[in-house]
């Protein structure tokens, strides 16, 4: 190796070295640290002791945290069932020519570039029991409703607040890639007779296949980490109805149960690896 | 924020600390009894958290403690009471806690089982201020103190509950202010009022919180207790805790109560806009409904909270603690010592509102003037009766667990009619127990 090779080499190492200390020291280190806590009864002031998997079976056998899981699911699920449909019925009424098409665009992206703990404590105003959506329903004559408050629908509510925050992200990229289909499918599906409903099943929706994956893969993994709506809106209640994992995860670190919120957070990783797989696995087999 | 996030901030704080550690501490001389003279004067700098918010007695006093202490710095952040249940326990776990931090009496179990809290008895000497710690609180003060027999944080104020009422509204409509339980659910119906024709009372209602606090105070009452003697059991699911919880539900039933949960919002609203016209609370709400409510100024009084057989509420506060870990801890005793002098003491009520803890405050005739604002009511005595009878939540290591989500979820679950009193007591006396083992 010639001195000039070595000291360009050099220059290289030092440039990305704050980004290697940075992922070491930020992600890696954490991540072997908490696997190894998460087999340990830990508090973060005495040192740790080893239980083995008795923090996994203790969760995994434990009523509330098998509700945590099950609201987590629930909110994906509701959520992803929500999200990205009206995102994409958005981005199709976007993508025609039409009058202050670029002010519908930014409108509908600005909740998206709002911090989550805002939306939530407005839509926690909207949900009051004087608040705006209340006081609609008795214009009405309809009797209002303590939505946050009902175990019934105060999940439902949460997912709501959390769609209207999130379609935007859903609508821009749809959007992007709606750009990307050739104008020419179309034409070639209308000269085959093709209405409207069949170019979007037969064009629209193929064309679009990677960016639903993108966009469910990016949603699910984002879904199961809710936590900013709840901790603002509910803390987890009421009577657990909107107890999610990541809640689960931030209430043992904060009762200084290092170990089990770590456990926690690889059952997470376990959930969030499996599904990833499954949708690469399954609906990605016509991206390779 | 992702499961890897806190860890992350946790190994960051660690190497901050670590490096930090080096140059800190500085031995002192027992601070309490001595003269300055016999002080360690090396610089240092402490670090202080406090919850307390705008209108804390802590950070005026700073400056007089820093004239008093000139080679002591004071690094005061001002947090509030949520950020401090989170970042205490992250700066803990980081080996990053400040030298003195507030700390809600109800988080002192946790704390003080894991071993976060510095044995004051041995710093001080048992001294605070000249005299022995024992001499300077009462008995259920001195108690709530203590974990193990030493002290692990000072009472900085007190919290006990006592019911606020809309005396101009009882005037009115010549109610007479309730003593004991019947009373108060005859008050609370003949209070409520249906202004919207839907056939529900909507406003002058009795506020129902679905918590432990209010939940024990009901218990304490009717002579149930929270655990067993030696805290190796749950005892909130006995008969009398069942009946204190139906009482409690009995609102909700009539309508005279409104269940105050996260749809109800600010409850300053409630007291501005006439939803509210009696809660149960402690005396720091004397500050809250003075400043946020100024021109309800001879609306509101105070009363002893009624009660089934006997007077009871849950005892609380704030408490001034020094983390075992803290790095400069015998200028962090100066500090509290300073802290709990009368002048201090009484800025707690001055500047707060709130109940200052210790004995010499509790006697000036500062906290005993009558208040136009409670209609030349004296209402600082009727929080200090509550003070002598209240008991303190069991200091026990799952204590957090145990009243959040335990107990809270079992009293939520009954005021909100997804089971019986009975039902969802005994289920969280079977988590309870499992907790305690």
């Amino acid at each position: 190796m010639t001195l000039a090779r070595l000291r360009r080499q050099s220059i290289g190492y030092a440039l990305i070295a704050p980004a290697v200390v940075t992922v070491v020291v930020f992600l890696l280190i954490p991540i072997v640290l908490s696997a190894y806590w998460s087999f340990t009864e830990y508090n973060g002031v005495k040192p740790p002791t080893w239980v083995g998997l008795d923090n996994y079976a203790t969760l995994l056998t434990s009523p509330r945290f098998q509700r945590s899981i099950w609201n987590t699911v629930v909110f994906v699920v509701l959520g992803m069932g929500l999200g990205p449909p009206l995102g994409l019925a958005t981005a199709l009424l976007l993508n025609r020519a039409m009058r202050f098409r670029g002010v519908f665009r930014v409108a509908f992206f600005l909740p998206v570039m709002t911090s989550l703990v805002v939306v939530a404590t407005i839509w926690k105003m909207l949900y009051n029991e004087n608040g705006l959506i209340n006081e609609i329903l008795r214009l009405f004559t309809l009797p209002g409703h303590n939505w946050l408050s009902d175990p019934n629908t105060a999940l439902p509510s949460i997912v709501v607040a959390s769609v209207w925050q999130g379609f935007g992200f859903e609508t821009v990229v749809f959007l992007a890639a709606l750009g990307g289909i050739p104008r020419d499918y179309y034409d070639a599906a209308r000269v085959d007779g093709a209405g409207r409903w069949a170019q979007f099943r037969y064009v629209t929706l193929p064309g679009l296949r990677p960016t639903i994956l993108f966009i469910y893969i990016i949603g699910i993994i984002g879904s199961f980490q809710v936590f900013d709506q709840i901790f603002v809106m509910t803390q987890g209640g009421p009577v657990n109805a909107t107890r999610t994992m990541v809640f689960d995860l931030y209430d043992k670190f904060n009762s200084l149960h290092l170990g089990e919120a770590s456990a926690v957070a690889y059952i997470l990783f376990v959930i969030l690896a499996t599904l990833s797989w499954i949708q690469f696995r399954f609906f990605g087999e016509g991206d390779r | 924020m992702n499961q890897w996030t806190r860890p992350a901030v946790a190994l960051a704080a660690v190497a901050l600390v670590a490096s930090a550690c080096g140059s800190a501490a500085s031995p002192a001389a027992s601070p309490a009894a001595s003269p300055a003279a016999s002080l360690d004067t090396t610089p240092v700098t402490i670090t202080v958290w406090d919850y307390y918010g705008e209108a804390t007695p802590i950070r005026p006093a700073v400056e007089g403690f820093q004239k008093e202490y000139p080679w002591i710095t004071v690094a005061y952040e001002a947090l509030d009471w949520d950020s401090m249940n989170e970042k205490f326990a992250v700066g803990v776990a980081a080996g990053a806690a400040p030298d003195v931090a507030t700390l809600d009496m109800t988080w002192i179990p946790t704390l003080a089982s894991n071993g976060v809290l510095e044995d004051l008895s041995t710093l001080s000497g048992g001294m605070l201020n000249g005299a022995p710690i024992a001499d300077q609180y009462n008995a259920g003060a001195d108690e709530a103190m203590k974990y193990d027999g030493t002290y692990v944080t000072m009472l900085f104020d007190f919290d006990a509950y006592a019911l606020y009422y809309r005396s101009d509204l009882f005037e009115q409509k010549g109610i007479a202010v309730p003593g004991t339980w019947d009373e108060l659910r005859a008050a609370a119906k003949a209070l409520a009022e249906d202004t919207n024709g839907d056939g529900k009372p909507d406003t002058y209602l009795y506020q129902v919180w679905p918590d432990t606090f209010h939940y024990a105070q009901f218990l304490f009452q009717n002579g149930g207790a929270i655990l067993t003697d030696d805290l190796t059991a749950a005892a909130f699911n006995s008969s009398e805790g069942v009946s204190a919880l139906e009482f409690n539900k009995s609102f909700i039933d009539d309508g005279s109560g409104i269940y105050w949960g996260p749809d109800q919002g600010d409850q300053m609203a409630g007291f501005k806009d006439g939803t509210l016209a009696m809660f149960q609370n402690g005396p720091y709400m004397m500050g809250v409904l003075k400043s946020g409510a100024p021109e309800m100024a001879g609306k509101w009084k105070v009363a002893t909270a009624p009660f089934s057989k006997q007077p009871g509420s849950y005892l609380g506060g704030t408490g001034l603690g020094i983390p075992a870990a803290a790095a400069n801890k015998d200028a962090a005793w100066l500090f509290v010592s300073y802290m709990l002098r009368l002048e201090q003491q009484l800025g707690v009520y001055t500047y707060a509102g709130a109940a200052p803890a210790t004995t010499a405050a509790l006697d000036s005739p500062e906290l005993t003037k009558p208040d136009p604002y409670f209609g030349d009511q004296a209402p600082f005595g009727v929080f200090l009766d509550a003070m002598k009878t209240a008991t303190h939540f069991p200091y026990v290591e799952s204590w957090a667990e145990i009243q959040t989500p335990t107990m809270d979820d079992a009293v939520a679950a009954t005021l909100l009619g997804q089971s019986s009193a009975k039902d969802s007591l005994d289920a969280a006396a079977e988590e309870t127990n499992a907790l305690l083992k």
